[in-house]
């Protein structure tokens, strides 16, 4: 009994000897083969070595970054996420998960990942920074995130990134479209092209081009859903009148823009017509709950015509779609005020005044 | 409540015919045409014009900074400014030695320091210099002095967007704006009672023929929070500077902004807004004791009967704050510091309500 132990252990320690000589080996000759650029080899070898040894997290990277690269994504997803399981803190793998992730169409997941993999942005190259931060821009508009990916749009183009891609990618984003660009339909390229460039001019800062640009645009495509919305932000800046003629254009052609409703009932309230701005904002806020700004100028209208208490709800649905948007901090201040939430008002204020730093020093950064 | 507003309307109406009737008799009211809000708010019309608010914009004629000197020059790098003013007319010129620009100064916007707005070809122009009359003379602008102007033009002046002119004129004119344009028909230089009171035009109508249904919203309705919004769409709100992240010690101009960050305005206690220390309708007051009261109805001695030290938040109407341990009188010599701006030609009061320690950085 004891002997058969023995043998049994002498065995194993064998076998584990043997299974760790044939690990050693694959893993070099897999990282040989990567490093002579012999991928299919590689990838082959790498799925040796980790069938030997599953911990081998440098062995799911590499395995992970080869797939993804010879353009066999789920795979490569199912390697990464391998790795992960091995290495939560990853961030490269979380990006590089997320853009797999986004060829298989998995794209809220890709979203999610993608973002993770840019939280840290201090790990990743700057190459593979930029390409996350594209793909990141890309879904955010599919999810319909429009603003938020024209900011990120806006970082890369002041980085230099022209690619073309870029442009027609743009311009649905700034056409307010939840399409990546493979989805646009034969057809209407030349729309988002259009729109595309025009929106790298303002950018970029080269106004005088813009505003040729989207006269232009607005001159091809009159109804042409957006065109008229993005015209008119561009507008609000140096006229006003402009910029509201444009909105209620936008409506007239896309009654259901939600954007142009929210920016044409803001103007008016600014300019103190509030009636006429209250039926533009609650239709915005009803079409878009998930809205930050159609939910905010709602509720400041609300405050505004004496419906505080409903005002604030509406004001905090902001808050919770979007806690770092300055405005609906700075309406919560006026609307805990009016009501003598004194002590609320004075938080809201602080609130705004941080929130008002951080965007001024991002600016100064750019 | 109902017999109070019904007698309050009657004792109006009275005084509405006898202000009429006075009119006929006198002559003072001819017609509905003649009718002035003077008629009736008698006070208020006698000291508003007198202020610096009345004369935020003048027109050529009645400048009296320019009358007052007749010949300005200022020299920036290459470029030489001259401002002349002959028989009432200024004209703003500008060389590089080899040209020269010149406009007649159409719009001068402020009674102390002074910038003007030029009309060419459809546009409108910012004067790349402004008169400074702590430095008796010219200088370049406020907020442009980040810019290198490398042509004449661009040295002539800034130009101005629509957004931009409608907010000039809308602030220093009354009638001015209307469609989110300028409208210099309808346009009255400074500000005058319509400015303010939306509406006070239509009630001077209404008022005509006996008519007291139009009032204008009563601005003493408003709370303290709201007075500075009100005041702010002009003088730079709270909300519009953190917008537009005006931080810095050039944000100690915008008092509306820098009132909300005192620890003492909360947005509801009538004590601490504009108007509880500002009338309007008079010219500002600058002798800083007369504002002791204004401070001491929180922080009196005697009414600070707290023993802690600490604010007593019964009410907002019956807050009492700490008493000042160093002072009873000119409390806004230290908690309402003066402030420099960069370029040294003017000095604020700071809004900013507070304990300012020696070698306290400027808070924004």
């Amino acid at each position: 009994m004891y002997l058969k132990a023995l043998c049994a252990c002498v065995l194993l320690t064998a076998s584990v000897l043997a299974d760790e000589g044939a690990f050693q080996r694959l893993s070099a000759q897999a990282n040989a083969a990567r490093d002579a650029n012999n991928v299919p080899q590689a990838i082959a070898l790498y799925r040796q070595a980790l069938a030997l040894n599953p911990r081998w997290d440098q062995g799911w990277w590499y395995l992970g970054t080869l797939l993804y690269d010879s353009d066999q994504y789920t795979d490569g997803r199912d390697a990464l996420r391998h790795l992960l399981e091995l290495q939560p803190n990853a961030g490269p793998a979380w990006g590089l998960l997320g853009l797999c992730e986004f060829e298989t169409g998995e794209n809220d997941k890709a979203l999610a990942d993608v973002e993770r993999g840019l939280a840290a942005s201090s790990e990743l190259q700057p190459g593979m920074e930029a390409v996350l931060r594209f793909h990141e821009a890309l879904l955010l508009t599919r999810a319909g995130q429009f603003d938020r990916a024209i900011q990120t749009y806006a970082m890369l183009i002041r980085r230099g990134s022209r690619s073309p891609e870029l442009v027609s990618a743009v311009g649905l984003a700034a056409l307010r479209r939840p399409m990546l660009p493979k989805e646009i339909p034969p057809g209407q390229t030349d729309l988002f092209l259009s729109a595309g460039k025009a929106s790298i001019f303002t950018m970029s800062g080269d106004l005088e081009h813009a505003q040729q640009a989207l006269n232009d645009l607005a001159a091809r495509f009159p109804d042409a859903s957006g065109v008229h919305y993005l015209r008119g932000t561009f507008l609000l800046v140096a006229d006003t009148a402009q910029a509201v003629d444009e909105f209620k254009e936008e409506l007239r052609v896309n009654p259901s823009n939600s954007a142009a409703g929210a920016m044409l009932a803001w103007v008016l309230l600014r300019a103190g017509e509030l009636q006429t701005a209250l039926p533009y904002a609650e239709k915005a806020a009803t079409l878009a709950p998930d809205y930050a700004i159609a939910q905010f100028v709602y509720g400041r209208l609300l405050v505004e015509t004496g419906s505080v208490e409903r005002g604030i709800e509406r004001l905090r649905a902001a808050e919770t779609i979007d806690a770092t948007f300055l405005e609906t901090h700075l309406s919560l201040a006026t609307a805990y005020s009016r009501i003598g939430r004194t002590e609320e008002a004075r938080r809201e204020r602080e609130i705004s005044l941080e929130l008002s730093r951080k965007e001024a020093s991002s600016l100064a950064q750019r | 409540m109902r017999n109070g507003s019904v007698r309050l309307r009657k004792s109006c109406r009275s005084l509405v015919v006898a202000v009429l009737f006075q009119g006929v008799l006198f002559g003072a009211v001819s017609s509905s045409r003649s009718l002035t809000c003077g008629a009736c708010h008698t006070a208020q019309a006698r000291s508003q014009p007198e202020t610096s608010m009345a004369h935020a914009l003048l027109l050529p004629g009645a400048n009296s900074v320019l009358a007052a000197h007749p010949k300005l020059t200022f020299q920036h790098g290459s470029y030489s400014y001259t401002v002349e003013t002959r028989n009432g007319q200024s004209t703003y010129s500008i060389s590089d030695g080899a040209r020269t620009i010149s406009a007649p100064i159409q719009w001068a916007f402020g009674t102390g320091a002074q910038t003007w707005v030029f009309e060419r070809d459809g546009r409108f122009y910012e004067s790349y210099v402004s008169f400074y009359p702590l430095a008796n003379g010219l200088d370049i602008t406020i907020g442009d002095q980040g810019m290198e102007p490398t042509t004449l033009e661009q040295a002539f002046g800034r130009e101005l967007t629509n957004t931009e002119t409608t907010a000039c004129f809308g602030c220093h004119a009354t009638g001015a704006v209307s469609d989110y344009r300028v409208h210099f028909d309808s346009l009255k230089p400074g500000v005058t009672c319509e400015h303010c009171h939306t509406g006070a035009a239509t009630h001077l109508e209404a008022i005509s023929h006996g008519k007291l249904e139009s009032v204008p919203p009563k601005l003493k309705a408003l709370s303290a929070e709201q007075i500075s919004n009100f005041c702010g769409q002009c003088h730079r709100s709270f909300e519009e500077v953190l917008r537009n992240h005006w931080l810095g010690q050039m944000n100690v101009r915008f008092q509306p902004y820098r009132l909300a960050n005192s620890k003492c305005f909360n947005g509801a206690d009538s004590r601490i807004s504009c108007v509880a220390c500002h009338d309007p309708h008079k010219e500002v007051v600058t002798d800083g004791a007369s504002y002791d009261p204004k401070c001491l109805a929180c922080h009196g001695t005697t009414s600070a009967s707290s023993t802690s030290g600490h604010l007593q938040p019964v009410s907002n109407l019956h807050r009492v704050g700490k008493p000042c341990p160093v002072a009873t009188s000119g409390c806004v010599n230290c908690h309402m510091p003066k402030v420099k701006l960069p370029g040294g030609h003017q000095e604020f009061t700071d809004h900013y309500i507070r304990v300012v320690h020696p070698g306290d950085s400027y808070p924004d």
